[in-house]
């Protein structure tokens, strides 16, 4: 019982957070938009095109914004001391990574997902995609932010260098990118590609504490 | 109750101290002094196991520290050389953070004359990151108020604190020795606090 | 076998193999070329750019095997705490990347006049193209932390996590149907390829091996007194 008030506060921490923070939230999701409005200015306003290769489009910028916010990821809490204070009020290095994980899909990938109907409406996206996009993409977030939650606390220590954070997300979701646009492109095969995207969800959850709160540990030991 | 035998930690190869002998039991206040650089941080950071030693073992309670480590986190409170209140957030929502997620058995009317003392009641509704250094630094103190637990650790407490703020932590670090808790802490020059050992690095 | 996981007896071995493994290796390969340009016949469908495979798939093997090298003394390194993997992930990840370009380069080369096209996106070239930016940011990380001991850490776990590429790179062309054929050379069955190619094939192989271990030696050593010296 103590344990799981421990995690809802957590949770609440993070809520306050982040309502403090809620432009930069919002920021991300300008982003998103504005990048949508380039794609489009870039290959010009046909319709046929534009729904033709809208869900891939579509795809790409929401790995790109979820990426742009990865350096929140641990970073804050790591600068002003709360992971080790964390640390030492009874969270393991894997339980915070969890944790963390999991408030970064809520507060950074859930808002992406309330948008995908309006995105999908911009790029003409018919609703059997746009509903294909938002089931792959709400598995995928979560494996985004897995991944995210690797690469940010591999570079906690990175000063020079943040970048190479997005390029390692980037570089790890592309399994995840093409089975999720091949999910939406060839809607019979839906059960299947949806089984191998939780596949990996799975493997990478496991992971996730593991590889991070290796990395984690080692930051703070060597902070 | 921590007892450290023999400690040495390794850096980089290079060695930051040698075989450091300490112990802490209840009712004891150890100062550990040294120049910049000397490891004092890291000592701290050792006797809470996120340092790895290179050689030596610290015990708590009779046994190895590292098997018993969560037992021995819910009876310390550490506060770093850098504060960890929420920039973003008021004081009072910090205090109300911490409150909740440490699990406080405080109750709110001690919390509110620990405030007073502070002198920290007209900033309840500012962000902390207005506040002047010594001020986030008095309300980090509050922390060691609101989880309430039996050793504390603290690295360089008195540094950037006005006189009257030492006079209270002194009061305050006396109160908690004559509760049976303990006490480790940093500090190149001392005020006139009553130590009972000290450790130069 | 020590000598693969302590620093001071590699440095004494290696002082013994450097220079017959740089004779070796350019015999090899003064060997191979001969072979693989005027002792070999043409290909009946392909002519004469069957030749590019005397370079494309030595690098492309160890371009793998470099890698696979990095993962083992990853292992190595975190779980034994072996610090000499340390030193071999950060002295050969630029050896497998230039394996991994040259087997690129020549891949595209050969692809124009078979295929039509200097690149296709099949599961292969796409894989190792992969392979190619882990390498790369394998090479970042070493470049763009301050602090080695977790610096060379952070490089073990992200091979780690990278190794998964490594299966994919392998059975590509035998899970999807890529464009890219299929392994002509394997151990457990009869290869299908004729004695006549087998040849430079192998000896190409070994020259590559060859200098790959010649430079691998120097990057090592150089790694090794770096760090008594306390520079990286």
């Amino acid at each position: 019982m103590k344990f799981l008030n421990k995690i809802i506060f957590f949770f609440y921490r993070e809520y306050k957070l982040n309502l403090s923070g809620v432009q930069d939230i919002l920021t991300n999701i300008i982003f998103f938009f504005v990048s949508i409005f380039i794609f489009i200015f870039s290959i010009g306003p046909d319709t046929d095109t534009i729904s033709l290769i809208g869900v891939g489009i579509l795809w790409t910028l929401l790995l790109l914004s979820s990426t742009l916010s990865l350096r929140k990821f641990y970073q804050e809490d790591f600068e002003n001391g709360n992971l080790l204070i964390m640390h030492l009020n009874g969270f393991s290095y894997g339980l915070i990574a969890i944790l963390k994980t999991i408030s970064h899909f809520i507060f950074v990938q859930i808002p992406f997902l309330i948008t995908i109907p309006i995105a999908s409406i911009l790029l003409n996206i018919t609703n059997d995609k746009a509903f294909y996009l938002f089931a792959s993409f709400s598995i995928g977030s979560l494996i985004l932010s897995c991944l995210g939650s690797i690469s940010s606390s591999m570079n906690l220590m990175n000063q020079r260098n943040f970048l190479l954070g997005s390029v390692i997300v980037m570089i790890f979701s592309v399994p995840v990118v093409i089975f999720s646009v091949g999910l939406i492109n060839l809607e019979e095969d839906f059960n299947s590609l949806i089984n191998i995207l939780f596949g990996i969800l799975l493997i990478i959850f496991v992971i996730n504490p593991w590889a991070s709160g290796f990395c984690l540990k080692l930051s703070l030991e060597n902070n | 109750m921590i007892i450290v035998k023999d400690l040495s930690v390794e850096r980089l190869d290079k060695k930051i101290f040698e075989n450091i002998n300490l112990s802490l039991t209840s009712g004891n206040i150890t100062i550990l002094k040294g120049r910049n650089g000397s490891g004092k941080t890291t000592l701290l950071k050792t006797i809470l196991n996120i340092i790895e030693p290179s050689s030596g073992s610290i015990y708590w309670k009779g046994k190895l520290l590292k098997k018993n480590l969560y037992d021995f986190y819910k009876h310390v409170t550490y506060i770093a050389d850098k504060t960890s209140s929420l920039t973003k957030l008021t004081v009072k929502d910090n205090i109300n953070i911490w409150n909740k997620i440490f699990l406080s058995n405080i109750n709110n009317s001690q919390i509110e004359t620990a405030i007073k003392n502070l002198k920290l009641e007209n900033y309840l509704n500012h962000k902390v990151g207005i506040l002047s250094f010594g001020e986030t630094k008095k309300l980090e103190f509050l922390r060691l108020i609101i989880e309430n637990k039996k050793i504390w650790i603290l690295d360089e407490p008195l540094s950037s604190l006005d006189e009257d703020s030492v006079e209270l932590i002194k009061q305050t670090f006396e109160d908690h020795v004559a509760k049976e808790g303990s006490i480790i802490f940093s500090s190149h020059q001392n005020p006139g606090i009553y130590v009972t050992e000290e450790i130069n690095l | 076998m020590k000598f693969l996981v302590n620093p001071n007896k590699f440095n004494k071995v290696s002082n013994y193999l450097f220079k017959p493994v740089l004779v070796l290796s350019i015999i090899l390969f003064s060997l191979g070329l001969l072979f693989s340009f005027y002792l070999s016949p043409d290909d009946y469908q392909q002519g004469s750019t069957v030749r590019i495979m005397y370079i494309h798939v030595p690098s492309a093997w160890l371009a793998l095997l470099t890698y696979a090298i990095m993962t083992i003394y990853s292992i190595a390194a975190l779980a034994f705490r072996i610090p000499f993997g340390f030193i071999i992930n950060t002295a050969v990840a630029p050896i497998g990347a230039v394996f991994t370009l040259v087997c690129i380069i020549s891949g595209s080369l050969w692809g124009k006049p078979m295929w039509g096209t200097w690149w296709v996106w099949d599961a292969r070239l796409t894989s190792v193209a992969i392979l190619f930016i882990v390498y790369l940011i394998v090479i970042f990380i070493n470049l763009s932390f301050e602090n080695r001991v977790i610096k060379e850490k952070v490089v073990a776990i992200f091979i780690l996590v990278g190794s998964v590429n490594l299966p994919i790179v392998k059975f590509s062309v035998d899970w999807w149907n890529t464009l890219h054929q299929t392994a002509t050379i394997s151990k457990l069955s009869k290869p299908s390829i004729d004695p006549s190619m087998m040849t430079p094939l192998i000896i190409m192989t070994f020259a590559f091996m060859m200098i790959g271990i010649a430079i691998a030696i120097l990057r090592i050593k150089t790694e090794i007194i770096s760090r008594k010296l306390n520079l990286s």
